[in-house]
């Protein structure tokens, strides 16, 4: 399928669909921007660093890459850049990772967040230097981990320009995806594993080593039932994920049927999104566990006065923004094309 | 009430049925069909409605094992097909399980009497540019039509959509509709190119293991075991 007939599939009405969900979401992202501050405990022995570093981080992720996704002309580029700068800011513009490393010199989440702004060329030499004096230990190299975080760790050394001899292949063959499972056997847990191996292998969709042939034919088979079945269970999150992964496939390799679960996607996100922008992990009228309906109010979707609100939906809402944006990139062709000059650069200022 | 207990009883005369040709198919060799001949012996008129519901796959012992069925089979079969003919308003999947039983009971013949007349194939435009699950859906449904060279105008739809009936069969499966999953897993037994990466043969494996409690999720299973060995009809 070319990419012509790609955009034939997704409609004119199917794209602003996708767009008005992206646009939402990060317009409740910006107004709900203070709930990322990190807080006086971020640096503590004890930090809760779900509460913290965590958010912080899945924000600039996102936002770099709808940075390095959209041409700086469009709104959403500078909405995503307007965030991005804030998360940097917070951060104290990446000289708060040198105290956090040193309260856990071997811990990997401090290099896996700060990698999501050095991603868009937001960087500080001093923390890159710690950095790279741990990350030459053979402790850290041998460090003990699931093959897909492993992934994880490579693809935020990589961001700063750390290389190691790790196979990525062997890696890969060793998690739930790359070993190619029978399409069946999907659930929640493997869905999450499944789309966490994609964002590391293609940087979050910013480039990367991609997906070796195999891999991609398996998601070209596989991810429009996975995608359906999220949606059809009101996982919303999950679903906007393997979305996200939908779109990293390659399009030569996909056909209508793929394009068109892709695109029909969004109608359905869109219904479920608040009148706010907010999405919520789960639909709450479905039977799974999930948080109460009264956590964001329909008709406003701001977090109430514990943040509540704010958790349940934080991830979501980024991930209908990032996977949108995926979406948006592979219509326009843009995966498929020499990245052009907006797409290195970084983000300004 | 009263309804909901008739239907519960035609449900379970469905069951009983159905587990009687499922046992036929036990085994994977050639078939045994002691157990299919104790319940297909019953007449009310609940065990002709079962008949109907199971439609073509009352004859399926046969039909696998290469021999004539036997009398009260075919009686059973044939009394379904005269008792409930389609109606013009009627589903097009009803009046394709009517045309299954009947040209069925035409392709294995008759120890005696006169063989139906299935009359011609009813029209099955509306299945073509169907959206995967709902194709997969009425596929399941039409599951007695998947026979190794069955040549009709839903087979030959179904051989060019391998892919769209595989992520059917995987959606089944995560919908937990075991019966949807095992007459999916029947089609993709007949279908050419099915990828090697879905696993069908565990899928149906763990479609007995989770729906097998259904005596019509175990005559599939066991129907798409017994074609995918490479059984010739």
């Amino acid at each position: 399928m070319s990419a012509a007939d790609v955009r034939q599939v997704a409609g004119s009405d199917l794209r602003r669909t996708a767009r008005a969900v992206q646009e939402a979401a990060l317009r409740w992202l910006s107004r709900n921007r203070a709930h990322f501050l990190l807080g006086d405990g971020a640096l503590a022995p004890d930090g809760r660093v779900n509460d913290s570093w965590k958010p912080l981080g899945e924000l600039a992720q996102v936002c770099s890459t709808l940075c390095a996704r959209t041409p700086p002309s469009d709104p959403v580029h500078s909405c995503a850049r307007e965030l991005l700068a804030f998360a940097w800011r917070e951060t104290g513009e990446g000289a708060l990772f040198l105290p956090l490393q040193r309260g856990e010199p071997f811990a990997t989440y401090p290099l896996e967040v700060y990698a999501a702004f050095a991603s868009a060329g937001l960087r500080h030499p001093g923390y890159e230097r710690a950095a790279a004096t741990v990350a030459a230990t053979r402790g850290w190299r041998l460090t003990e981990q699931h093959p897909t975080r492993r992934l994880g760790v490579l693809c935020a050394e990589r961001q700063i320009g750390l290389h190691r001899d790790d196979h990525e292949s062997e890696l890969l063959a060793r998690t739930w995806l790359g070993g190619l499972p029978e399409p069946w056997t999907f659930e929640r847990a493997s869905g999450y594993a499944l789309t966490h191996v994609v964002f590391h292998l293609t940087d979050w969709g910013r480039g990367g080593p991609g997906l070796p042939a195999a891999v991609a034919d398996h998601l070209a088979h596989w991810s429009p039932a996975w995608l359906v079945t999220c949606l059809e269970a009101g996982l919303w999150d999950l679903a906007c994920e393997v979305a996200a992964v939908a779109a990293l496939v390659p399009t030569a390799r996909t056909d209508a049927a793929f394009e068109a679960a892709l695109g029909e996607t969004w109608p359905r996100i869109a219904r479920a999104q608040y009148t706010s922008g907010a999405l919520c992990e789960v639909d709450t009228r479905m039977p799974q566990a999930a948080p109460s309906q009264e956590a964001v109010p329909r008709d406003e979707g701001a977090p109430g006065p514990d943040g509540h609100g704010f958790r349940t939906c934080y991830h979501s809402t980024l991930m209908a923004a990032f996977a949108a944006g995926l979406t948006l990139a592979r219509w326009d062709g843009v995966c498929d094309e020499p990245s052009p000059s907006w797409m290195t650069t970084g983000v300004p200022g | 009430m009263k309804q909901s207990g008739a239907s519960a009883l035609l449900q379970g005369a469905v069951q009983d049925l159905a587990s009687g040709v499922a046992s036929a198919l036990r085994g994977g060799g050639r078939t045994s069909r002691e157990d299919l001949h104790a319940t297909v012996r019953s007449t009310s008129d609940l065990d002709l409605a079962a008949a109907r519901v199971l439609g073509a796959d009352l004859l399926l012992p046969a039909v696998l094992d290469g021999t004539a069925p036997t009398g009260p089979e075919v009686d059973l079969a044939r009394r379904a097909f005269d008792a409930y003919p389609p109606p013009v308003t009627a589903a097009p999947t009803v009046a394709w399980s009517h045309w299954a039983l009947g040209h069925t009971l035409r392709r294995v013949g008759a120890p005696s009497g006169p063989v139906p007349e299935p009359g011609p194939e009813p029209d099955a435009s509306w299945l073509t540019g169907a959206p995967w699950p709902s194709l997969t859906h009425h596929l399941a449904v039409l599951a007695p039509l998947a026979l190794p060279g069955q040549d009709c105008a839903v087979a030959r739809l179904a051989r060019g959509r391998t892919l769209d009936v595989a992520r059917g069969f995987v959606r089944a499966i995560r919908r937990r509709d075991w019966y949807q999953a095992a007459g999916a897993g029947r089609w993709l037994a007949v279908l050419p190119d099915v990828p090697h990466t879905l696993g069908l043969p565990s899928g149906l494996d763990f479609v007995e293991l989770m729906g097998g409690g259904d005596a019509r999720v175990l005559l599939q299973v066991r129907a798409a075991r017994l074609i995918g060995s490479g059984v010739s009809v």
